[in-house]
Formats: C-alpha cells, structure tokens, sequence
C-alpha cells in the first residue's frame, strides 16, 4: 500500500475518532447516547439507516456473492430494497408516533413492554435476550469484514487485523453513543455511495465497455449472465425472504424512532430508496464486472498489492470473493482516492457495528441492569453500564470472528432471519392490529427466535435449504394471531392504539 | 460466440428496484399534498 493511501485512511479514521469525541460531550442522558433526543431531519435518518444496514454486507458480501455466481443473486438486492421500501412506507412513521404515545419509549424492548403493557417484564427479558445473541452474530460480521479489510490492504495477520478493527470501532461508539454514530453514518453514507459508483464505472471502463465486459463474462461462465438459470426456486424465495427481515431489524427501525418529526418520513424515504438502490446496483456490477476482470489480469497486479489469486476450473479468481471491492479499490485508482474507498470499506462497517453495538449496550442497561438490579439507577450510571456492556459485547464478537474463513455473508444471513423472524411480525401486527396480546407476541418472538436457530443450525436438504427467514416469520406470525385470537389486549393497550390511531390521522 | 444478457433477466435486473424510487418519489408528493 503507497503513502498516501495509507495517510488519507489515517486521516479519515482519526476525523471519525474526533466526531465520536465531539458528540461525547454532548452526550447527557440515555436517550441522548441510545437515541440522540429524537432529533434526526430526513436525510440524516435516511442515510444512518442505510449506512447502518447496509454495511460491509454491501461492499464486501453482495460483492462477493455476485463475483461467485453471478447476476442471479440480485434477487437478494430485490427483495432488501423491496423490504426497505416498505419498511419506510407502513412502519416508519406509525411507530415514530406510536413510541412516543407508549410513554416515550426509546428501544425496541422498550417500546414491547410499554405497547403491550406488560408488568411482568418477560417480553423486555425475551426481547433482550434476543437482541443479544443475534447481534453478537451480527457484530461479529462487521468484526471479520473489517480483519478482511485490515488484511488485503495492510498485509496484515487476519489476527491483529480483526483486533485493530475491534480497537477502532469501539473507541467511537464508546464515546459518542447514537449522536456520533448518526453523524458520522450520515458521512460515511455519502462516501459509500460515492465508492460503490465510482469502482464499478472505472472497472468497466477499464475493461474496454458493458458489451466487451459482459462477453468477457459470458465466455468465462455463461450462467453469470443470468437471473434464473441454474437458480431453483428456493433460492429465489430464500433471497426475496431477506426483505421480510427489515421490519424486525433493532438498529434500523430505531432511527425511524429518533426522527424529529413523523412529517419528514416521506422525505427520508426517497432519500434512502434512492440512495440503497445505486448502492445496490454499484455492489451488483462490482461483483459482475470483477470475475472477468481478476479472470483477465496478469497475476503480477495482484501479487505487487499482496492480493491472493488462485486457479479454479481453469479461470483466475480471488482467494477470497468477498474482497473484491477492496481489490477494485486498490488496483484501479489513485492512491489517494483508493485511501478514501478503503476508508470508506471501514466506514460502512465501523457504522453497523457501531449501531449494533448501541442497541445491545442499551439492552443491558436499560432491560438487565435498570429493569433488575437498580431501578433507580441515573442517567449518567446507565451511559457508563452502556459503554462497560459495549466493550464486553465487543470483546465476544470478535472472539467469535477469529476464525478466518469465516464469511460476511454467512453471519449476517442468521442474525438477519434471527431479528425478522422474531421481531417483524410483532412490530407489524403491533402497529396495525388493535387485537394483538401480550401472550401472543411473547409467544411469537419465542416461536420465530427458536425458529431460526433450529432451521438455521441443525436442518438442511430438501426444502430446509430454505431460508431460515421464511418459516421463522411466518410460524410467528401464525401463533401470535391464534395466542392474540385466545385472549384480549387491556384497556391501556387499546386506548394508546386508539390515541396513535388519532394522532397518525391528525 | 456472442454473448448477452436475456431480456427477462434485463427485466428483473432494471425494472423492479427503479420502480421504487419512483414509487418513493410518488408518495413523497402525494403524502405531503395530503399533510398540506
């Protein structure tokens, strides 16, 4: 790596660092450091949302998926953006209105305890429990993407690679909490779209056109250039059930949360509509344009950056498919715009784990530590347990990423079926049926939850090649409407519906 | 031989995502016509 890539990264992480230590001293209480006081404009939710979903998934594993089997997997594309729509369309505004009306909740278990007036605090227990172990997966994504990152451009050991990254990443969310990370998101958002535009256009270029680069393509693998052959139905569905998963998804649905004002959504909406779909299409021919491209190359370009290549089925191809987009970065700009893609690669990931991180600290804090062991515990305590929990919860992410073929795509997937299947349909039917109960969503979110880890973990073959989403979401969906059908939400419940009702038609 | 991409793959490539912008784009005017 040249100098100047190297001190552009520098120069952005420690422009970052300074960011998180800004908003650090505006940091006051809990709902600043979990949800920066509900202070977000559109574009600023629109972006952290994005930044925050999207993440090394969009730059490393969309990528990589695409390199390895071509166009076909941009049915994974289709239905994210489809689910991302909708979730700005029916879910955003109604739960921005309707958590403040739940006595101003500001998490998700939160914001089920105080919807479902529940007393016994088991669904803000099952709640968090679940937001634990499936963001210590999803954590741990972020924490391989970032070794991978730290590893093809430093020619670094994956090992002190991961660890770096985990240094990094932590420091930040330690001290600024959702104010810094919304911030920087917002920053990063715009840096992402820029790289994820720009790799694909100069590789094409590079490679002589679109015509001379899908020939290329087709010569090499001719299944590449489809979007259904050699592709069954089940993986079709499997890749358009990763929509479902939006509705569900803590770190998302919380800026819809902490948005200023419910009348700024539809300007958030296209905002993120539009900036997820280019992000989707620079991924998609990232990947596309990058088998030919390796496939075409003197081995020696490679070999002078560190880059691995080996030989498979007779063609030239990345050790690693999911580096792609770093390879790009590398070899196809100058050195000081490659420093700026490489941080921007860190930046998407530093921005999901950051916001996972968030979400899980807030779940000790708010659901174990305030809702067990000190009721009365103040402000200023909650933020330290928060930043404690966030160092913990980190430390066990990237314990688990130290295995170093693990795959970005891999992690993410079950986190993802892990948070849709157990949350979506509760916050949907939340939102939208007045007769839901507490006994049915509780049921629900245990039913999806264990879903997942059954399908996901222990079933394959045949139809449990599905996508563990699928069941998950639909088996919760199902028992939380027959529980909800067996009994009758309280007076509290009902009138905060009505009330939410009213306002949304206000 | 000359190779490109299918017509129908073109079709769930390039119609289906665009058809969200502008759907988003659609619903930001008429849901602030409605709040106005």
């Amino acid at each position: 790596m040249s100098v100047t890539t190297l001190v552009t990264f520098i120069v952005y992480i420690i422009g970052m660092l300074l960011i998180g230590v800004y908003m650090y001293r505006r940091t006051t209480d809990l709902s600043d450091y979990v949800l920066g006081g509900r202070s977000l404009g559109p574009a600023v939710a629109a972006l952290s949302a994005g930044a925050s979903d999207m993440s090394g998934w969009l730059l490393l594993a969309l990528p990589g998926a695409i390199y390895a089997s071509g166009i076909s997997e941009s049915w994974l594309g289709i239905g994210l953006a489809t689910g991302a729509f909708l979730n700005w369309q029916f879910i955003a505004r109604r739960l921005r209105v309707y958590t403040e009306v739940s006595n101003n909740a500001i998490t998700i278990p939160d914001f089920l305890e105080n919807r479902f007036n529940d007393k016994s605090r088991a669904l803000r227990v099952i709640s968090a429990i679940v937001i634990l172990v499936f963001f210590t997966f999803y954590t741990s994504s972020g924490m391989v993407a970032g070794a991978k990152l730290f590893e093809s451009s430093f020619g670094l050991s994956y090992q002190w690679a991961l660890w770096i990254g985990v240094l990094v990443v932590v420091s930040y969310t330690f001290l600024g909490g959702f104010l810094a990370v919304v911030w920087t998101d917002f920053i990063q958002g715009t840096l992402m779209l820029l790289a994820l535009i720009a790799a694909p256009i100069a590789a094409i270029s590079a490679f002589g056109g679109w015509g001379e680069t899908v020939q290329a393509v087709g010569e090499l693998n001719i299944n590449h250039l489809s979007m259904v052959k050699g592709v069954g139905a089940i993986a079709i569905i499997s890749s358009l059930a990763w929509g479902l998963g939006y509705f569900g998804q803590p770190h998302i649905i919380v800026r819809f949360m902490a948005m200023r004002s419910a009348k700024d959504v539809p300007v958030a909406r296209f905002i993120g509509t539009t900036w997820m779909i280019l992000g989707l299409y620079g991924a998609i021919f990232t990947g596309f344009v990058g088998f030919a491209y390796v496939a075409s190359a003197d081995a020696s370009i490679f070999s002078a950056q560190g880059i691995e290549v080996i030989m498979e089925d007779g063609i030239q191809v990345l050790a690693d498919e999911e580096t792609i987009f770093i390879v790009f970065a590398q070899v196809l700009f100058h050195p000081l715009v490659a420093g700026l893609i490489l941080a921007a690669i860190m930046s998407a990931i530093m921005s999901t784990v950051d916001s996972q991180l968030l979400v899980s600290s807030s779940a000790v804090a708010e659901d174990f530590y305030k809702g067990f062991f000190r009721k009365k515990a103040s402000d200023k305590e909650l933020v330290w347990v928060g930043r404690i929990a966030t160092v913990a919860i980190a430390l066990i992410a990237g314990i688990i990423a130290t295995n170093p073929d693990s795959k970005v795509l891999d992690l993410v997937s079950y986190a993802w079926a892990g948070f849709g299947a157990s949350f979506g349909p509760i916050i949907v039917l939340s939102l939208f049926w007045r007769g839901i109960t507490r006994n049915g969503a509780l049921w629900g979110i245990i039913v999806g939850a264990t879903t997942v880890i059954i399908w996901g973990d222990f079933l394959s073959g045949g139809i449990f090649d599905l996508y563990e989403m699928v069941p998950g979401f639909f088996l919760n969906l199902i028992v939380t409407i027959v529980i909800s059908k067996m009994g009758k939400p309280d007076e509290v419940m009902t009138d905060h519906f009505d009330k939410t009702m009213e306002e949304l038609h206000k | 031989m000359e190779h490109a991409i299918s017509g129908w793959s073109l079709f769930w490539l390039f119609v289906p995502m665009p058809l969200l912008v502008i759907l988003s784009i659609i619903t930001m005017f008429t849901e602030r016509s409605k709040s106005n």
